[in-house]
């Protein structure tokens, strides 16, 4: 079951292309990772699924019916450029956007009260917005973000300013929404987190989507038969017949490490047998490309291929 | 609760509880107060009495000193230098001196201790009314009385009346009118672009804080802009209100607390006037409001309730106007300097009736003062001016009809401009580029 399905959106403003006929859909309790590009039209497309802007062509479906008005208070949404009434008391801002998204005054209360505890920030309710790091403010955005239990969460740039350890806090708070069923799109820039939380990505560049699904499946999709092999030998000399080429080499007491990268027709199995011969085994293990290196190959392999358009 | 009623809560309640709004709302009408109450009592309470040795070389001022209980005078001739001395070092607060003269009378006063402005008006009142009946006797061989018999009879005065639409005739008194006028002109001039341009602030903070993007993921555009906009009016409302309780409410107090107030001030308005200062004792009458209220309304071609509500409805429809149009300018801005630039040609109809103020006051029913009084953007203050002379109903009603069509353009305008322009960023957005948003 989907949440979201984005059926051929296009988006153009008055000079350029901001969508160009995009589809996707995004499951239900899924972290979707949106990435791409500065300018490639993921604002636009997050704009769109919080209706601020609507689409030119194309429909947006929010569990199968076409996204409404009605959809607000069920969708959570935190914007890249964080903004708060700097002059408002903490408190009455908090209860301000809650009541915004729906909830009785009476609900805003209890639930504040809760995430103010959770989060350690209880003393800050009657302070003054302006009076806040500018952690304690991301932290209080993240709360009136979530705070009325959205079906479908958008964070865009989520842990951009944060320090290690809120960064650590509001992904445990993204995992838990997580296991309560909450879906979450996250757009960003910080390709280690993707790894670490998003279980589908989609890539857009140019107003196109250029690649789309499952993290792993993508990151076996572009797999290069590299290995990673460590061996303990006292002898230094291992010849690796031309079909395996080295990348990376390292040593460390008597255990050489070696990144490999296997030739046509080669697997797993004709290195570990090769390398047996020399040594111990220590460690064997497949090398995964990364998101990062995933990204700019596509973006630019993309950006190559239409450079004359 | 509603959503627009919670952002005109909030809108509200934060402009309201703010230090300054306070400070704002109890300062006015101690000012208010202060203006009418504290001459009053500064008058009839520094006043002390002194002691004035005069010095007369002309000696036509001899004996001729009215004298009262705050001042009393003793006559010397001889060497002013002497005199001085003894006199200030002995009983005396001031010595007053008027060496020879013959055309312009100059008088000088010594003193060690600065005395009062009461002393000072009192004692060149004085002087020239005893100079004015001296040159009247000398010069022409006649005395105050007979001079103020001629003056009395030669005076002729021109009685305004007006004829209303239904036949009756009604004195009217076209300078008072031309006055009340302008200051309503004024009054709702600055009004206006006091709250208008309290919506353009609140739209831009909004905009530069980035804040707008999670109030406009939560309630449309429109609510943001009607909430905004309505919220301010009841500040503005608030204000007006609070203004108008607090100065009766202290002026009650000040007579409550001193009884007298208004007998002593009868009693400085006797004294001003046997000194002859008859502008001072003029000005002094306002102060007595209820008996000017009925004269006044006596002579009004429109009722003070009339007018009241006239101003309110002026004051809303013109505030409601601007400030839709403020909105959407501030939202196609980024910074204040960029709106100042596209706030001018929505701002420049109103100055320029402020300009004009004087020619509309002068010919209120002129071809000027009509079509000002018509065209939406002029009319609060065109029409404010004009409206105590009185107005023909029907272009009265046919103005208000024309501020609320324009309302409606108005709020469409602004709607269309703000959605847009609320979400666009580093950018000078020009008139010729909220045109092209209007067609989105």
């Amino acid at each position: 079951m989907n949440i979201i399905e984005v059926r051929q959106v296009s988006k153009k403003y008055s000079n350029y292309l901001a969508l160009n006929d995009i589809s996707l859909n995004i499951q239900k309790g899924v972290i979707y990772g949106l990435l791409g590009p500065n300018g490639a039209g993921k604002t636009t497309l997050i704009r769109i699924l919080n209706q601020i802007t609507a689409p030119d062509s194309g429909e947006v479906l929010f569990n199968g019916l076409p996204l409404n008005r009605k959809n607000i208070d069920k969708i959570g949404y935190l914007p890249e450029e964080r903004g708060l009434y700097k002059k408002m008391k903490v408190g009455e801002e908090a209860m301000y956007l809650a009541q915004l998204k729906g909830l009785s005054q009476k609900e805003a209360v209890e639930r504040l009260k809760h995430w103010f505890i959770k989060f350690g920030i209880q003393d800050w309710w009657e302070r003054k917005v302006e009076e806040l790091s500018k952690g304690m403010q991301q932290k209080l955005q993240f709360i009136t973000t979530v705070i009325h239990e959205p079906e479908f969460l958008i964070l865009d740039e989520p842990f951009s300013g944060l320090d290690p350890i809120n960064t650590n806090l509001l992904k445990n708070e993204i995992h838990e929404l997580k296991k309560r069923g909450t879906s979450i799109i996250i757009s960003t820039h910080n390709m280690a987190s993707v790894e670490e939380i998003c279980d589908e990505i989609c890539l857009i560049n140019k107003a196109n989507k250029i690649l789309e699904g499952n993290l792993i499946e993508i990151k076996n999709q572009f797999k290069q038969n590299i290995f990673k092999i460590s061996i303990r030998n006292e002898n230094n000399d291992m010849d690796f017949p031309t079909d395996f080429s080295i990348i990376d080499q390292s040593k460390c007491n008597d255990i050489n490490t070696y990144t490999v990268k296997l030739g046509q027709g080669m697997d797993a199995n004709t290195l570990l047998q090769y390398c047996m011969k020399y040594g111990q085994i220590n460690a064997f293990s497949e090398v995964l490309p990364s998101m990062n290196e995933i990204f700019i190959q596509q973006v630019e392999n993309y950006n190559q291929e239409h450079q004359h358009e | 609760m509603n959503k627009t009623a919670l952002i005109i809560s909030r809108e509200y309640l934060t402009r309201v509880k703010k230090k300054s709004f306070i400070i704002l709302t109890l300062l006015v009408p101690l000012l208010f107060a202060a203006l009418m109450a504290v001459p009053v009592l500064v008058a009839t309470q520094t006043q002390e009495h002194a002691n004035i040795m005069v010095v007369d070389d002309n000696e036509v001022f001899i004996n001729n000193f009215k004298e009262n209980d705050k001042l009393s005078f003793s006559y010397q001739s001889g060497n002013i230098e002497e005199i001085k001395k003894d006199a200030l070092d002995g009983d005396y607060d001031a010595v007053l001196y008027l060496p020879k003269s013959t055309q312009k009378m100059v008088a000088n006063l010594y003193y060690t201790e600065e005395p009062s402005m009461y002393l000072r008006s009192d004692l060149e009142s004085q002087i020239d009314n005893i100079f004015f009946d001296k040159v009247l006797q000398d010069s022409f061989n006649i005395n105050v009385n007979q001079y103020n018999t001629l003056k009395k009879l030669t005076q002729s005065e021109i009685t305004m009346i007006q004829i209303d639409e239904k036949g009756e005739e009604k004195e009217s008194m076209a300078e008072l009118n031309k006055s009340i006028g302008m200051i309503c002109g004024f009054f709702i001039y600055f009004f206006i672009f006091l709250f208008a341009g309290q919506v353009l602030r609140g739209v831009l903070e909004e905009k530069n804080n980035r804040i707008v993007e999670v109030l406009i993921s939560s309630v449309k555009p429109i609510e943001l802009l009607i909430g905004k906009i309505v919220g301010i009016a009841l500040v503005g409302l608030t204000q007006f209100l609070m203004w108008i309780v607090l100065t009766v409410v202290i002026l009650t107090g000040i007579q409550i607390a001193t009884p007298n107030l208004i007998d002593k001030q009868a009693q400085i308005e006797n004294a001003i006037e046997m000194s002859g200062d008859v502008q001072l004792s003029d000005l002094e009458e306002t102060f007595d409001a209820e008996s000017i209220f009925n004269e006044i309304s006596n002579y009004f071609p429109i009722s003070f309730t009339e007018l009241i509500l006239c101003f309110l409805f002026y004051f809303l429809t013109g505030y409601l106007i601007y400030s839709a149009l403020f909105a959407a300018v501030g939202s196609a801005s980024d910074n204040e300097t960029d709106s100042n630039q596209l706030t001018m040609p929505l701002t420049m109809p109103l100055l320029l009736t402020i300009i004009l103020i004087m020619p509309i006051a002068d010919n209120p029913n002129g071809q000027l003062a009509f079509w000002m009084s018509i065209i939406p953007l002029t009319s609060p203050v065109a029409m404010l001016t004009r409206l105590p002379s009185g107005v023909p109903l029907w272009e009265l009603l046919l103005s208000m009809v024309m501020m609320l069509l324009f309302f409606v353009f108005a709020v469409w305008f602004a709607a269309k401009v703000y959605r847009t322009g609320i979400l666009m960023y580093g950018k000078k957005v020009t008139w010729k580029e909220i045109w092209r948003w209007l067609k989105y």
